[in-house]
């Protein structure tokens, strides 16, 4: 897949920043992408109109069990999110609608990565090659049953 | 081979495994209403059935008005995802602790309250403080709404055995040092993903001489430390906590019987990581950034970031964090003004809390620019602190007494924070904007919240003492 990255560089970007508390009594997806990292980015939702992957740090999406935040992220058109860490329930809820990928890197690609860089990302065999550098990355393997729940399109449609 | 008491609990559940993926049983299944709506949908859209009604067990807690609730409700969009759950529970056979309920309350409070959180079980919510439960030896964790729909649909869930983690709490409790302080100060030693896949067990004399309710607050920030869960091995006291309680099972002194004989970690149980924690000397913690790890001292000065270097708050961090609280380097924390003072939530919000809450209070009266409000944490909480005349002592000082719910810990009824407000909050997380948009959290314990809201700044509750 290939795409823009959108990168925010610091641990610990939570789920209110994601999607505040008080956008989780809306029901529909598209209304809940409009307010889509509002705290953190007012011009999210410009980037995103050639942007589909974010870079971040450590223990992305903390906080909150929340679908609301890959839900919003995914609506909003992001389809991969590159970071140091995941938070847990972030990391599952983001697979297992099949919303987001969520794919774990090390600190050497973190640093090789910059906003508005042009990646084509291989999931399939863990790759990422930075066009805007021409260097190439390797990304963290995903474990046996994460590889299957994305595979398989979510978690409904899992056959273990 | 010696086990843990997470891996006891764990490998009792297993109905299949795959590849180190297991699937495992779910003895109780939370729900409130807004993490359910679209799996109910989904299980609507695909013919499917609630696998167990008789174990999944519904309240509303998270949008609901803390207002007087005979009153219609101003919130349109919140009352119909209230009404939505209603129906949901009504069409597909679940019980639910609606609105008008005597049993109505936060769902991490009314688990325990009605004695459906026991020992030994596995406890799902789609809520990232279920973790709470893990007080009374459960394995209880947070998932999402598709989790929430397989839930429901088979009671099951796949995954992966999480790593292991003891922390040994050693040393004297000094009064005004709550449990709250110890999390906090955990947190701030460990950090926002000191406990990143990992189920913690924490133990240690300081944890057994803990109430109930002080095991409920500290394993409810298990996750604010990036953990699974949290547990605590149950024993005399766990066992005395749940015995009159309203749901506990007919066969309750064989159950006890049983947990006794199993639910611990075995003497030589291999912990993937260990850390000791003295809390002899440590003084009522405040948090002043924007993560429950950015923690000081009530009576030291709010950090600089050139003190930080690339930690888990790395400098940069620490500097937007300090921009957004609106707060200078080295301003003494025990000087900065508050505006509103918020006692609840999932964390702080039981009968505990609230009587200690009244000791520091009583004769007292809330500083004149700050408006506080005490949030109880179920119906049942509220009755207990009425008989007990609680209500009286936080009404003559000016405190709002409130209906119980979640209220301003997430901010998404009508009790929030204006943007620049400063609020002293029992609550969890002190995330930019969590209790609403700008808002300014600093996370205390119930003691100090009190404080706070008397002396119209952060302070010492020592000094009230």
């Amino acid at each position: 897949m290939i795409s823009r990255v959108i990168a925010y560089k610091s641990n610990n970007i939570d789920t209110d920043s994601i999607i505040p508390g008080k956008y989780l009594k809306l029901h529909e997806y598209e209304e809940l992408a409009k307010h889509a990292m509002e705290g953190l980015d007012p011009n999210f939702s410009n980037k995103t109109k050639d942007c589909s992957f974010i870079i971040a740090g450590h223990n992305f999406g903390c906080g909150s069990s929340r679908e609301h935040a890959p839900i919003a992220l995914s609506f909003s058109g992001i389809k991969i999110i590159l970071a140091l860490s995941f938070a847990r329930i972030f990391y599952r809820n983001a697979i297992d609608g099949a919303f987001i990928i969520p794919v774990e890197i090390d600190q050497n690609t973190y640093d090789g990565i910059n906003d508005g860089d042009e990646l084509n990302i291989d999931i399939q065999n863990n790759k990422i090659k930075n066009l805007t550098t021409s260097k190439t990355y390797s990304t963290k393997p995903f474990s046996y049953l994460i590889k299957k729940i994305i595979d398989a399109g979510g978690i409904f449609k899992l056959d273990m | 081979m010696p086990k843990t008491l997470y891996e006891k609990i764990f490998d009792s559940h297993i109905i299949a495994t795959r590849n180190q993926s297991h699937l495992l049983y779910v003895d109780r299944h939370f729900l409130h209403e807004v993490t359910s709506p679209q799996a109910f949908d989904g299980l609507r859209l695909n013919k499917r059935q609630v696998r167990r009604p008789d174990l999944t067990i519904a309240t509303v807690d998270h949008n609901i008005p803390t207002t007087d609730r005979s009153l219609p409700m101003v919130d349109k969009v919140s009352s119909i995802q209230i009404n939505t759950l209603e129906n949901n529970c009504k069409y597909f056979g679940i019980k639910l602790f609606g609105m008008n309920s005597p049993d109505q309350g936060i769902v991490h409070v009314i688990g325990p309250q009605l004695g459906i959180t026991l020992p030994g079980t596995t406890i799902v919510c789609g809520d990232s403080h279920t973790s709470t439960h893990g007080a009374f030896g459960t394995l209880a964790f947070g998932i999402g709404t598709s989790e929430v729909e397989h839930v429901l649909a088979t009671q099951t869930i796949w995954m992966q055995k999480s790593k292991s983690f003891k922390i040994t709490i050693s040393g004297k409790q000094k009064p005004a040092i709550t449990a709250k302080d110890i999390i906090l100060f955990i947190i701030r030693s460990i950090g926002t993903s000191g406990g990143a896949g990992t189920v913690v067990e924490y133990s240690g004399d300081v944890v057994i001489n803990f109430s109930m309710a002080q095991r409920m607050t500290m394993c409810n920030m298990s996750i604010e430390a990036g953990a699974r869960a949290g547990i605590v091995a149950p024993d005399q006291k766990t066992f005395d906590y749940l015995r009159d309680k309203k749901y506990i099972p007919h066969n309750y002194d064989a159950l006890i019987d049983y947990w006794k004989s199993y639910l611990y970690s075995d003497p030589n149980a291999k912990f993937d990581k260990k850390i000791d924690i003295e809390i002899s000397n440590i003084s009522p913690q405040v948090s002043w950034g924007t993560n429950p790890s950015m923690v000081s001292d009530i009576n030291s000065k709010i950090p600089f970031p050139e003190q930080y270097s690339e930690s888990d708050h790395n400098r940069l961090e620490v500097e937007n964090a300090l921009k957004y609280m609106g707060l200078k380097p080295g301003t003494p924390i025990n000087e900065i003004t508050i505006d509103r003072v918020f006692i609840g939530s999932c964390t702080n919000s039981r009968l505990e809390d609230l009587i200690e809450v009244s000791k520091i209070v009583k004769g007292r009266k809330v500083f004149p620019t700050v408006k506080a409000i005490i949030v109880p944490g179920s119906q049942l909480v509220k009755k207990q602190a009425e008989t007990l005349g609680l209500h009286k002592i936080f009404k003559d000082a000016n405190f709002e007494w409130r209906e119980s719910g979640c209220s301003m810990c997430l901010g998404m009824n009508n009790d929030f924070l204006l943007p620049g407000e400063r609020c002293a909050s029992t609550s969890n997380r002190n995330f930019e904007g969590r209790q609403g948009v700008g808002g300014r959290t600093h996370l205390v314990s119930p003691i100090m919240a009190a404080a706070a809201a008397l002396k119209g700044h952060l302070v010492d509750v020592r000094e009230l003492m």
